[in-house]
């Protein structure tokens, strides 16, 4: 077999073999690679930043599932803590039945990290007075639209089952005039509902954080201003997290800036392994020719 | 009659909600709010009904002892467990019901998940190859937008990232925008056609 042959033909275990020990190993050997921003997530980045502290809300639609989680929890996690430091309220919501597990999980870890820190009491986070998460309800469209008229509508008991009259932070949100941004980390095409109806009916902000391989179907909103912001996949994720502790918001960068470690070798191992394989291709094919 | 008052309440609905869209006037829009209401609780039914459905296909696949029937028994048994952990021991983040979502459910969903990227780079090995213009194109994005978006593509090139993202926000956007204005006039063609009676398959069964 000549050597051209060889490398079109490499054993599928050594490729997987090489997988494995390229996303493990910078898990083990750290090491940190500079984050160059992209514009959609600086403009997402300047947009939570630019909200005046206690004022309007941020609504946070968390609808990932466990599948696309190593890109789509750090955002959230991200997220929380860039609103929770700069005093914003947040309220939470899913519209994906598997979203509350991780929603949930999200938003307590950073409750319970934020009150470690705290020295006084304007410095912690309080359920219901700075944070709430009202869980998930079905018929997606009609909650977004009816939303844009009453939230309390929608959701008249949070995911604990409390009324959400009882909750302060609930008793100055109506509905969506009183949203800052609405920002949906999504593993499916959810934001184009955000689009469609909060967006262009009752003109709220929207921001997105999506997979990596949703992302390039949603720069023409970017464009448009129809999506102020998004962080597209672990990188997006990533940047956010450099954002957040460049500007001083925390001392902790997340887990999607490890996480970029392990993707970009493995992305290197499979441009590597197509140069290998289109190589091979271009001298067999000339073999034959010849 | 059991196609024509559905196709009737079908076009009644269909074009009073196009209208109302347009009349912000109170009786407009309190009428807009209770058919989303009802609209939420219908779909809350649909699950109740995807429940039975579920229960039904796997009891029966039990009992004819149908192929992988044994899995049909991890399906249910796991379905009532969550349930009743999640009725009677609550769904609060210390909750039984979390920590096996978080401890079981998601750690099963993440790895099935993640064997793609096994399957994916094997395929890329395999597959991706410059055997015409198209073909030689694309395997040039993808290797700019793939080296260009990595943190260290800025260190083989400072003008790397940028030409990625140019790669994004034009060639990228032309092409998204004309899929996306493609599948929205579809979608009121086919919205107008099911409103007025001339796309029935939504009914079920033959004309």
């Amino acid at each position: 077999m000549k050597w051209y042959d060889r490398i079109t033909q490499i054993d599928r275990r050594i490729i997987y073999l090489l997988l494995t020990l390229f996303i493990i190993l910078p898990l083990f050997i750290p090491f940190k690679i500079p984050q160059n921003v992209m514009p959609q997530t600086q403009q997402l980045f300047d947009f939570v930043d630019s909200i005046p502290p206690g004022d309007e809300v941020v609504l946070l639609a968390l609808d990932y599932t466990p599948q696309t989680a190593p890109e789509c929890h750090p955002m959230a996690i991200a997220l929380l803590k860039h609103c929770f430091a700069r005093k914003v309220p947040v309220i939470g919501v899913s519209f994906d039945p598997q979203g509350p597990g991780l929603a949930v999980e999200a938003i307590t870890s950073v409750i319970r990290e934020v009150n470690e820190n705290a020295r006084t009491r304007e410095d912690s986070v309080i359920y219901g007075t700075d944070c709430v998460y009202l869980g998930w309800k079905s018929g997606r469209v009609a909650a977004l639209l009816q939303m844009g008229e009453s939230v309390p509508q929608v959701f008249p008991v949070d995911y604990y089952g409390t009324p959400i009259d009882s909750l302060p932070l609930m008793l100055r949100v109506g509905n969506y005039k009183d949203v800052a941004i609405a920002i949906n980390i999504a593993s499916a095409a959810y934001p184009d509902d955000w689009i469609r109806y909060p967006q262009s009916r009752y003109g709220v902000k929207v921001g997105a954080g999506l997979t990596a391989v949703m992302a390039p179907k949603y720069y023409p909103f970017v464009q448009t201003g129809q999506l102020s912001g998004m962080m597209s996949g672990m990188k997006g994720a990533a940047e956010y997290e450099h954002l957040i502790v460049k500007h001083g918001y925390t001392d902790d960068s997340g887990t999607a800036e490890t996480g970029m470690n392990s993707q970009s070798m493995i992305h290197i191992l499979i441009i590597v392994f197509i140069v290998l394989g289109n190589i091979g291709y271009f001298f067999s094919r000339r073999g034959v020719k010849q | 009659m059991k196609r024509t008052i559905p196709l009737a309440i079908c076009l009644i609905m269909g074009v009073v909600m196009m209208i109302q869209f347009f009349i912000p006037h109170p009786i407009s829009l309190e009428f807009n709010s209770t058919i989303l209401n009802w609209i939420i609780v219908l779909f809350a039914f649909a699950l109740v009904l995807a429940i039975g459905n579920l229960i039904r296909h796997h009891s029966i696949k039990i009992r004819k002892r149908k192929h992988d029937w044994p899995y049909s028994i991890v399906t249910l048994t796991s379905m009532a467990a969550m349930a009743i952990i999640g009725l009677f021991w609550g769904i609060e983040a210390d909750s039984l019901f979390q920590r096996i979502y978080l401890n079981i459910f998601a750690p099963l969903s993440a790895t099935m998940f993640a064997l793609l990227a096994y399957y994916m780079a094997s395929a890329a090995y395999r597959a991706f190859r410059a055997r015409s213009l198209e073909a030689t194109l694309l395997l040039a994005a993808a290797f700019i937008v793939m080296v260009g978006f990595m943190p260290f593509g800025q260190y083989i090139s400072p003008r790397l990232p940028a030409f990625a993202e140019w790669i994004m926000r034009y060639p990228n956007m032309a092409a998204q925008r004309g899929i996306i204005i493609g599948v929205a006039f579809g979608a009121i063609a086919t919205a107008l056609k099911i409103i007025l009676g001339i796309e029935r398959s939504w009914l079920g069964g033959k004309e």
